[in-house]
């Protein structure tokens, strides 16, 4: 698995898999979670990531979400691009399935 | 076929109760992720990057048709309607959420299967040649063998936290097909001298990290042997086996630290004093098992069917087909069919519920109801009359399930990588596409002939990619999707680990490179029945590397 680089002071979203769906979810500035990076509370500094991350551990812990952690974004586009690929991919779902219609 | 009894159905049917009992447990926070997930992945449920996979288990490939169809109904209950078809011959579903997923097992239960020993360090589902029982060329059904190492292992108490998973493959025939020299135990089975039927006992193979090609510990073991021998095995693997370092803890690193005459020594030494034991086999056993595996009801054919010559002579691409996607069947008259999954931009192993609905409605049909699932990605029908070749090649193509590709370079193995599973480093499907695409002409493809592609987004191996004729490997190079290219491997009885012809490539450069190097290939082969692989071994890897860098 490509290492998570270490965050320094750049935009930066929390995201997760949702526990009951498994889905990928991004943690909200209202403090809930969405399917979409576009609803994703950026934040902008180190500290300012570890306040997210401390309030969706709180989350994982109530068993919303399995497994939350950190990313850097792009976030001069809309929505905010992820700068890691594979994140992109997780943000945008398998590049194989789109070009597939659903069965 | 192999049914269940009394045990397998209760086994099967508790653990279901059981795991909808746990997932309710982890949803009202009795029980934490971290407790959950063991119990998670024993039921054969992963977390992947966009949602859970669910491994279902195909005991030797085999399936029914009733099975088939119950597969496409989980998959568009559950999933989107897909199933993805894997190199350990199971089945992945994509799209699973933990709230449906012990209905889905239920749904499972009922078409006797389960996703039980997919996961975990545990003795993993029994694989083996996916023309088992049909092939001309083999000496004995394995898959009896397979289901007698089931029921010996499964669940088996003592061999259910071992250092590391462990897999066994099982070929009946001399032309290996089931790649047992790359599973930590591989049994071929062949005639002594005497005219007896045993097993060739090759153990330490691997993949992954660090791959090894399996080494024999025993030329020929009888038959009766089989269990108390394997779990001999099993047990000096348990006991020296490393546990520090979970990347030195398959077999194949114990077999290669202390040597196969060691290895060789404590296990024999174990099997001496086990193996008029409990566990040797007695006949009346093994025969109530081959039974299940009995021949379907063969008729009585001669000659060459006049529909099969005609339509050779006269349908093109059924021609093109038959020589491709066929293979020589044991009985006069018949024949086995490989339905490729790997119709050239399609993802490799995935077939539609529609698709396996169709297949499933074909081998009621055309082949006893029966159907098989290859390491290769592929599915088969196994008992085809010759006569009736025509026929199932059209209903096949009606679904794009004719694709005159098997064992041709687009054919290929690739794992989910990066666009499905949490471990990868890149991606193996859309390169996979990518490179067959550049086959899609049929001409160039087969006068290519026989070339084995084998993809892995990562080096866990899990597409075989050092064992392709070609193989490549996803790294992950300052973020972006880079690709090493090895030559020379082989999954077969001449198994081979392949070479790296040099630096990683991007994307484009490495799907020019594998044109390059067939190009190569053909400029260099001394003829068109000399294979890829075969012109390979013969000029070795200085042309290539020297084609692809001189471009790249
Ligand atoms: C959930 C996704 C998967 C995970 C987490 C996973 C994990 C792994 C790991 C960690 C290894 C290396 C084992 C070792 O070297 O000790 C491995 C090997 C392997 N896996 Fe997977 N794998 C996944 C999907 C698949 C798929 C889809 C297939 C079949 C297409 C597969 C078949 C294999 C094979 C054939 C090997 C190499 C043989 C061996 O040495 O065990 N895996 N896998
Ligand atoms: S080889 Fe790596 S990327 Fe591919 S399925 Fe296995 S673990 Fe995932």
């Amino acid at each position: 698995m490509a290492k998570a680089p270490k965050l320094n002071s750049q935009p930066q979203v929390v995201t997760a898999n949702h526990l009951l769906s498994g889905d990928v979810v991004y943690l909200t500035k209202a403090a809930s979670w969405s399917r979409r990076i576009a609803d994703a509370a950026v934040v902008a500094n180190v500290e300012a990531g570890a306040a997210l991350l401390a309030e969706a551990e709180t989350q994982a812990k109530k068993n919303i979400v399995i497994a939350p952690y950190l990313i850097p974004v792009d976030a001069s586009v809309t929505p905010p691009k992820p700068i890691q690929y594979r994140e992109v991919l997780r943000a945008e779902g398998p590049s194989t399935e789109k070009a597939r219609p659903a069965a | 076929m192999y049914e269940y009894d009394d045990i397998d159905q209760t086994l099967v049917d508790e653990r279901v109760a059981q795991f909808r009992d746990q997932v309710a447990r982890r949803l009202s926070g009795e029980i934490s992720e971290d407790e959950f997930k063991p119990l998670r992945l024993q039921n054969g449920l992963y977390l992947q990057l966009h949602a859970y996979m669910l491994r279902i288990a195909i005991p030797y490939g085999t399936l029914s048709s009733r099975q088939l169809r119950g597969l496409a109904q989980i998959g568009c209950t559950y999933d989107r309607g897909w199933g993805h078809f894997t190199t350990r011959q199971n089945l992945q579903y994509n799209w699973i959420k933990l709230e449906e997923t012990a209905d889905a097992l239920a749904d499972l239960a009922k078409i006797q299967m389960h996703a039980i020993q997919t996961s975990g360090n545990c003795i993993r589902n029994t694989t083996t040649d996916q023309f088992a029982g049909a092939a001309h060329d083999e000496i004995e059904d394995p898959r009896v063998w397979c289901e007698i190492i089931r029921q010996w292992s499964t669940f088996h108490p003592e061999f259910s936290f071992l250092p590391r998973k462990f897999k066994i493959a099982v070929t009946g025939s001399p032309n290996d097909r089931a790649a047992v020299r790359v599973h930590d135990i591989g049994l071929r089975m062949h005639k002594n001298a005497a005219g007896e039927i045993g097993f060739e006992v090759i153990v330490g193979g691997g993949l992954g990290r660090t791959p090894f090609i399996g080494k024999t510990i025993r030329d020929f073991l009888p038959k009766q042997d089989l269990l108390s021998y394997l779990e001999a095995i099993l047990r000096v693997y348990n006991q020296f086996g490393r546990r520090d370092n979970l990347y030195k803890a398959r077999i194949k690193i114990l077999v290669h630290e202390i040597g196969i005459e060691a290895m060789r020594e404590k296990v024999e030494a174990e099997f001496a004093a086990s193996k008029d034991g409990a566990l040797k086999l007695p006949q009346d056993a093994i025969d109530q098992i081959a039974a299940q595996f009995a021949p379907p009801a063969f008729e009585k054919l001669s000659g060459i069917s006049a529909e099969y010559a005609n339509a050779f002579r006269t349908d093109f691409e059924f021609g093109l087909w038959a020589r491709r996607n066929t293979f020589k069947h044991k009985q006069p008259g018949y024949s086995i069919v490989t339905i490729s999954l790997k119709k050239e931009g399609a993802p490799p192993g995935d077939a539609s519920a529609e698709q396996m609905n169709a297949v499933a409605d074909i081998a009621d049909r055309y082949s006893f109801g029966e159907i098989r699932v290859t390491h290769e990605q592929n599915l088969v029908l196994a008992h085809v009359k010759q006569s009736d070749l025509p026929a199932v090649f059209k209903a096949l193509k009606a679904y794009d399930l004719a694709t005159p590709n098997v064992g041709l370079a687009s054919d290929i193995i690739a794992c989910p990588g990066l666009d499905y599973c949490a471990l990868a480093n890149a991606r193996s499907i859309p390169i996979a596409q990518q490179i067959a695409l550049r086959f899609k002409n049929w001409e160039r493809a087969h006068d290519i002939g026989e070339l084995k592609i084998k993809i892995s987004g990562c080096i866990n191996a899990c597409g075989h990619h050092h064992v392709g004729h070609i193989g490549i490997l996803g790294v992950d190079k300052a973020g972006e999707e880079f690709y090493q290219i090895t030559l020379g491997g082989a999954a077969d009885e001449q198994a081979a680990i392949g070479d790296l012809i040099g630096p990683a490539l991007n994307t484009r450069d490495a799907v020019d490179a594998i044109d390059t190097l067939v190009e190569t290939y053909l400029r260099l082969r001394n003829s068109s029945d000399e294979r890829f692989l075969d012109t390979y071994r013969r000029v070795g890897l200085a042309p290539f590397k020297e084609a692809v860098y001189a471009v790249a």
